[in-house]
């Protein structure tokens, strides 16, 4: 009798909580799976107006130069990006926890640009930075007798972009790294230090083996991170999409939405893209889990 | 009792928790989404049903609010904010729209990104009577939703009101897309392109106003001498410029073939628009530092007196001198056209964001009373002097950043698309805009070399 009764009560507390999960994420996941496969103009076209495509809106996709460079611009950001992000994050976040003097101050102030508006960082790096009149850098090559260069020509713009979104995004995985650090206890430390190890021996042989699962979550959260990239490709190509800067959820934005002068739109094509990006990301977590095993490590 | 009382408590945060989500279904006719703003002076709180479609009817054929429509309620969704000054003076209109009709009108300022969440809405019969947008963008992708405008138009003289050009563009696109004419849209806001340049630094240089390509070079040439950098140009609008230059040389209809299949080394115009394109560049007609980051170059016209020209919409005059904070001396003339192709020399490039009136309208009547309103007499007139924009009504004057550009909109009867169809290729625009920025920034040493550019991306 009490389990029946236990029973209903977990059905009336889950049940509302799946069924939003169903309507909310599943149906939305499942029609636009199967609209990937459909011709359909808009995004909100009822069923009834949508004409089976095959596999075509995948072949226009993968056919298509503009989506070629997208994910071109994508996978530097996340291996370049990633490279520099995750070693400078945790560069700083070995710094912040070795007992050094201001550390609250260093802190907050490398997470500071995660709290300023990512439209106001990007303003400043190109307005302030990368102009070439009276920009910081071309400023800077002048000082020392240089000639200043076009930093947001079609050669060096995308690397501008890259450059300031890597500043912008250090501080957060850097204090996720200073939390797997800090859950370290002080005593291995100690001990290694008594038997002989120096700082740069403690590192390598307990800090990085023991910040694994760490690093999992921060490749994952910085996957995710690449994956769903469009403000910062919108700021620094305001008025058209530009190649230097496309990346996949700007091309699917313009895919479904029609650009400056074009109101074409294609919203099977756009669903496909989606579902191309949705795989990678599970491509992406499913070899994690296979690289990166935490569970052999207990501290 | 401990477990009884914790479940209490869940389901009670549940409970709060749906009644929180669930929100207002009745939400769009108040103001509590944000960025919604409600005008209620005048008009009756049980307003509505059969009252209201007799109020649409005959009684209204002029113009501008001359009709009873206490009862009525309209909802307006706007593409400006309520703090830009087309918001401010559609307000003005809007009040004095109510106070004389003695309608209800509630405006939505949904800002530009409008044209994300216009499709759905209009799919799904959202409580909208107007709204703004694209004008292309209402007679092709939203023409099943929007009322044929033509009976209340002609009842109210619209066509003396308005430029020529918008009504039969808008009308061809409908029949393109739907296999009939339709008259879609209301003008609200007129576009024009151009060569804008600043009268005192042609004056001051010696220059006229050019009309052929070779007659443009030579004032590029004498600025030069007089030390005034002939031209701005920002990335952006590098494909703006450069599809002006090539419409000179090829007709719309074919960049728009060869953007969307190719062959672009196979005429030799292009090479021919490329190579003298490329000759301007090394001569050293571009600003210091273009192709610039927009909007670098383009302020450059104001922030000192050493530019004189921009390739560009008509919106750019207001943007410098806003960015400058000055009130420059502005001229615009068409693009030059080039020896041996006089046929193509005469056309603009000239767009529109217009009001459109839903077709399940209960009062399209007064909604169309009051889109008049907005785009014809003193509200236009106002809207031209405080947003810096050509009149929508030609017989109103446009304001001095506006110099020339009723003349050319006036004059126009075949207008060029935006990059004069180079953007034709929606899926391979950005590879074909870096091309062009490209040669802009002299990376082509011919144009031949440019068109197998392009054509290497097919």
């Amino acid at each position: 009798m009490k389990s029946k009764k236990n029973r209903l009560f977990i059905i009336a507390f889950t049940l509302p909580c799946a069924l939003s999960l169903f309507i909310m994420y599943l149906y939305p996941i499942v029609r636009t799976v199967i609209m990937s496969f459909f011709g359909v103009e808009s995004v909100t076209a009822r069923m009834s107006e949508w004409s089976f495509n095959g596999i075509a809106n995948y072949q226009k996709i993968f056919s298509s130069p503009t989506f070629h460079q997208a994910i071109r611009n994508m996978a530097l950001i996340w291996i370049v990006g990633g490279i520099l992000v995750l070693s400078f994050a945790l560069l700083f976040a070995v710094i912040l926890t070795s007992g050094i003097r201001f550390k609250k101050f260093f802190r907050a102030a490398i997470y500071m640009p995660n709290i300023i508006s990512a439209v106001a960082l990007a303003t400043m790096w190109i307005q302030y930075i990368y102009n070439q009149e009276y920009g910081l850098l071309n400023k800077f090559l002048e000082a020392l007798g240089l000639e200043g260069k076009n930093w947001m020509g079609t050669d060096m713009k995308f690397w501008a972009m890259l450059v300031a979104f890597v500043f912008g995004a250090v501080g957060y995985y850097m204090l996720i790294f200073i939390n797997g650090i800090e859950r370290i206890s002080g005593d291995i430390f100690e001990a290694a230090t008594i038997d002989g190890a120096n700082k740069i021996q403690q590192f390598f042989s307990i800090t990085m083996p023991l910040l694994r699962s760490i690093f999992k979550t921060n490749i994952t959260f910085w996957s995710i991170n690449c994956i769903s990239f469009f403000l910062w490709s919108k700021m620094f190509a305001p008025v058209n999409t530009e190649a230097s800067t496309v990346v996949p959820v700007v091309y699917l934005y313009d895919t479904v939405f029609g650009t400056t002068g074009n109101v074409t739109r294609d919203a099977g094509a756009g669903a496909a893209i989606g579902v191309v990006l949705s795989l990678f990301i599970a491509v992406v977590y499913f070899i994690m889990n296979k690289v990166i095993k935490d569970d052999d490590l207990e501290f | 009792m401990k477990k009884k009382i914790v479940s209490l408590l869940l389901v009670a945060m549940m409970a709060t928790g749906l009644v929180a989500c669930g929100g207002n279904n009745g939400g769009n006719k108040t103001n509590e989404s944000s960025g919604t703003q409600t005008n209620e002076t005048g008009g009756e709180e049980e307003a509505g049903g059969d009252e209201t479609e007799e109020a649409g009817g005959d009684e209204t054929e002029e113009a501008g609010g001359s009709g009873d429509y206490s009862g009525v309620e309209l909802t307006y969704w706007s593409m400006w904010a309520n703090t830009e000054p087309q918001g401010k003076v559609i307000q003005a209109a809007v009040d004095k729209f109510q106070e004389e009709t003695g309608a209800k009108v509630t405006i939505e300022w949904k800002n530009r990104d409008v044209k994300d969440i216009l499709n759905s809405a209009l799919e799904s019969k959202e409580n909208i009577d107007l709204f703004e947008d694209d004008y292309k963008r209402i007679a092709q992708n939203y023409v099943k939703y929007v009322a044929d405008l033509s009976e209340m138009a002609e009842a109210a003289g619209y066509a003396d009101k308005s430029y020529a050009v918008f009504q039969t563009q808008q009308k061809a696109w409908a029949q393109e897309k739907t296999g009939s004419e339709k008259f879609t849209s209301l003008a609200e806001q007129p576009q024009v392109g151009g060569i804008f340049y600043r009268k005192d630094l042609f004056e001051k240089a010696g220059v006229e106003v050019p009309t052929t390509w070779t007659e443009f070079m030579e004032v590029c040439k004498t600025l030069k001498e007089n030390g005034i950098q002939p031209l701005a140009l920002d990335s952006a609008y590098a494909s703006f410029a450069f599809g002006y230059h090539l419409s000179r040389y090829v007709p719309e209809e074919t960049i728009s073939e060869m953007s969307k299949e190719g062959g672009w080394s196979s005429n030799a115009d292009v090479a021919a628009a490329a190579d003298s394109m490329i000759e301007f560049v090394n001569a050293g007609y571009l600003a210091d530092g273009a192709p610039d980051e927009y909007p670098n170059s383009q302020n450059k016209i104001g922030m000192s007196d050493e530019v004189a020209m921009v390739i560009c919409a008509n919106y750019v005059t207001t943007e410098v001198n806003n960015t400058a904070g000055v009130e420059l001396e502005w001229g615009l003339f068409n693009y030059p056209g080039v020896e041996g192709k006089d046929d193509l020399a005469a056309s603009a490039y000239a767009g529109a964001n217009s009001i459109a009136i839903t077709d399940y309208c209960e009062n399209k009547q007064a909604a169309f009373d009051l889109a008049m309103m907005i785009v014809t007499g003193e509200n236009d007139q106002q809207m031209a002097n405080d947003a810096g924009q050509i009149p929508a009504d030609p017989a109103n004057q446009a304001p001095a950043s506006q110099n020339g550009t009723v003349e050319v909109l006036k004059a126009t009867t075949a207008p060029l698309a935006w990059n004069m169809g180079i953007g034709e290729n929606a899926d391979l625009y950005p590879k074909l805009d870096e091309c062009v920025i490209q040669l802009f920034e002299g990376k082509f040493a011919t144009g031949a070399d440019f068109a197998k550019a392009l054509d290497g991306l097919y």
